[in-house]
């Protein structure tokens, strides 16, 4: 298990898995969020500060290339064995706010093969209003 | 156990999942997955040159997310799946709170100021209680109605297919 990244690293690893995703468009992106339980140690000391949030993120090895075409491209074939990307950073409870508003703003930015609204958002008004003015 | 259904809207999702968090605040995980679909290997293996790929990105394959609460204790797990990207910030902001252990009164009041979208939070707040799948339902389509009417027909299937 890799260490956890600082919080800058690791979006900026995120940001990378996410946009050669989306240029590829093909694979995932697993995202996870849980709470950092305190080791058993400190159990006894029952503080009532929320734990820490860790955050991973991985391809699930979804990025490799398939086996069957790798065999043809060395270069493929060569990183074949270190694309599964593995991150995982730790955000304390007082840092959520800030940290939370950078990841969203990461994965708006990075996940760009989602339906874009705005654009279609434009078509259809310019549509409708073009139909509404002819009409009246 | 069974399969976990999608729930309808993300306000229905959101809600029921901080129900769940509050239930188990220290075994429940959230995933979010952004994926492509797939590529049937099989289809592909044949073509043996990866210029195959150019055909696949004409049609352009479009990116799921998909939001996923388990609990491995109870076995409850909720689904949320969404394909606009309008949607992601809005999301992740929610799950932020949900990771801060916000409860639904104060995620009712957070997720419009994060997010853009207003008509929401109106259906959260209209239901007070713990509200079922039912209530959030109810909320849920009132968002639809509302988000359809502002951005026109692009919201449904129709445009795609």
């Amino acid at each position: 298990m890799s260490k956890p990244l600082g919080h800058e690293e690791f979006f900026a690893s995120l940001t990378t898995l996410l946009t050669s995703t989306s240029q590829k468009t093909r694979g995932s992106v697993y995202l996870t969020q849980k709470p950092l339980l305190p080791t058993s140690t400190d159990q006894t000391s029952t503080t009532i500060s929320p734990p820490s949030i860790l955050i991973r993120a991985t391809d699930g090895n979804t990025n490799a290339p398939n086996p069957k075409s790798a065999s043809e491209d060395k270069n493929i074939k060569k990183k074949s064995k270190e694309s599964k990307a593995k991150l995982s950073t730790v955000v304390q409870p007082d840092e959520l706010e800030t940290f939370y508003a950078k990841y969203a703003e990461v994965c708006k930015a990075g996940m760009t093969g989602l339906k874009k609204r705005d654009r279609k958002q434009k078509k259809a008004k310019g549509k409708g209003g073009a139909g509404k003015v002819s009409k009246a | 156990m069974p399969s976990s259904p999608y729930l309808p809207t993300s306000a229905a999702f959101l809600k029921e999942s901080s129900l769940l968090l509050q239930a188990y605040p220290d075994s429940t995980l959230i995933t979010t997955k952004y994926t492509f679909p797939s590529s049937k290997p099989s289809s592909k293996s044949s073509k043996p040159s990866t210029k195959s790929d150019s055909t696949a990105t004409a049609t352009t394959p479009l990116a799921t997310l998909v939001l996923k609460t388990y609990n491995p204790v109870s076995g409850i797990c909720l689904k949320y799946k969404t394909n606009k990207a309008a949607e992601v910030g809005r999301l992740i902001t929610a799950l932020g709170l949900l990771a801060g252990g916000a409860d639904i009164s104060l995620l009712d009041v957070a997720v419009p100021a994060a997010g853009t979208a207003g008509g929401e939070e109106d259906g959260a707040v209209v239901t007070p209680t713990t509200g079922g799948a039912a209530a959030s339902m109810g909320a849920g389509s009132n968002t639809g109605a509302g988000v359809s009417k502002g951005k026109g027909k692009g919201k449904g299937k129709k445009g795609k297919k």
